[in-house]
């Protein structure tokens, strides 16, 4: 079987790699230290990937591996956008796409005590912050930053949210704007809220304009900068037609 | 004379054991005041123990122990071995698994509360920092609880996390009170460790 030389190990930096290939040989890199990010995995000598995505490489030395998937893993200092599912007396229970429910504490919001507890209804969608998610445990949410101020987080009233994939989110709240939200931005006036963990929240005063921005965004997942302004053209121009 | 053990006496919930003035009831009996009678109150065998020489009450001791061979049972004070389920924000669940050297026969639920983890700084404890699901510790019950779990406490010494996985799979070497390294990755995970020995 042939290795790569181990020479090069930019060779598989920014391209898509699967479980097992081996992407970087340390015995011919002594003396450097090397910090792994996820997806991928140290087996003695060699470097494995263990999550199918594209290698990504930051200075001095780090590596992991970027993909897009459905499912979302809690990660302390994530924001999210969660659903109430559940009121008990201390703290909500909040669906956030993970493998558990996380709980929101009842004081965990900017001026918060026992007299003036926020009321959730079942099914308020909510922008939290992840406090704590340790693997095995809950995650703990707040609707504060962490200095303690409100900063944006807490309930979102009316729009539409929708669902989209971990890589589209992690596009959307990109810098600098990503095409599509620069595009739509140009011509119409809308509110976005974007969760790390798959769920995105459109705001806007007429509903045409909100089925024009969720759709657009909805499709720009695979397209590249140049080919998401197009599409956005093309929408727009339908919107005019139609109204 | 019957001597202790050799005759099985089995007796029923019931039974007469003796008067009062001759007898003092212990475990599995009670004794009526209105008739000076003392009853069993357990189906088992019953033993009869020698008083204390030099007690004032010289009377027997009567006690029926249950006929079945069971278990041991957690009591407040024993020292017992568990292996934790559940790590949440303010408290961990495990299963006990032995109490003192015997291995229980059932299921027995305790719960460790983020205030009895550790002596010192009772209110600054990360839980996570302390145990993770899979960990076996070592605890001392504090109460019989309420009717789901036993209340356990590691704030001792040499009580706490006896023996643990790394992330990677390996046992882990205790390096410290509060970690314990990987000897496969050399990673370091923080844990309420166990004094053992000393």
């Amino acid at each position: 079987m042939e290795i790569k030389p181990s020479g090069s190990p930019t060779s598989f930096v920014d391209q898509s790699v699967v479980p097992g290939d081996v992407v970087l040989d340390l015995s011919s890199m002594t003396n450097q230290t090397i910090k792994l990010g996820g997806g991928l995995r140290q087996d003695c000598d060699s470097i494995t990937v263990m999550k199918a995505g594209k290698l990504r490489y930051s200075k001095p030395n780090k590596y992991w591996v970027e993909s897009s998937q459905k499912r979302y893993e809690p990660h302390a200092g994530d924001s999210v956008l969660g659903i109430v599912v559940d009121s008990k007396a201390d703290n909500f229970l909040v669906d956030i796409k993970g493998p558990a429910l996380a709980y929101l504490p009842v004081l965990a919001f900017e001026g918060g005590t026992r007299r003036n507890i926020p009321k959730f209804e079942v099914g308020t969608l909510l922008y939290v912050r992840i406090v704590r998610a340790n693997p095995g445990m809950n995650p703990e949410l707040s609707c504060t930053d962490a200095s303690g101020k409100a900063a944006e987080f807490g309930q979102l009233k009316d729009g539409y949210m929708f669902e989209s994939s971990t890589g589209l989110s992690r596009m959307l709240l990109g810098s600098p704007t990503c095409p599509v939200l620069d595009a739509l931005g140009k011509k119409l006036s809308f509110e976005i809220a974007v969760g790390l963990n798959g769920r995105v929240w459109v705001n806007a005063t007429s509903p045409s304009t909100v089925v024009v921005v969720a759709n657009a965004i909805m499709n720009s997942e695979s397209l590249s900068g140049v080919q998401q302004r197009i599409m956005v053209e093309k929408l727009l121009q339908n919107l005019k037609l139609s109204c | 004379m019957e001597e202790e053990g050799k005759v099985r006496d089995m007796v029923t919930p019931g039974e007469v054991l003796g008067k009062a003035s001759d007898v003092r009831p212990g475990k599995g009996t009670y004794a009526v005041p209105y008739n000076d009678l003392v009853y069993a109150s357990l189906t088992g065998i019953h033993h009869s123990v020698p008083p204390v020489p030099d007690s004032t009450d010289q009377r027997p001791t009567v006690e029926v122990t249950d006929h079945k061979a069971h278990g041991a049972v957690p009591e407040t004070g024993s020292v017992i071995i568990a292996r934790v389920t559940k790590v949440m924000a303010k408290m961990a669940s495990a299963d006990i698994m032995c109490v003192g050297s015997k291995a229980v026969q059932e299921k027995f639920t305790g719960i460790i509360r983020q205030q009895d983890v550790r002596a010192t700084e009772i209110d600054k404890v990360d839980m996570h920092s302390s145990f993770r699901p899979g960990d076996i510790v070592r605890a001392i019950v504090l109460s019989l609880g309420d009717a789901r779990a036993y209340y356990l406490s590691t704030a001792k010494n040499e009580l706490g996390v006896v023996s643990a996985e790394s992330m990677a799979g390996a046992t882990m070497v205790p390096i410290s009170w509060t970690e314990m390294q990987c000897p496969l990755t050399a990673q370091i995970e923080r844990r309420k460790v166990a004094k053992i020995g000393g």
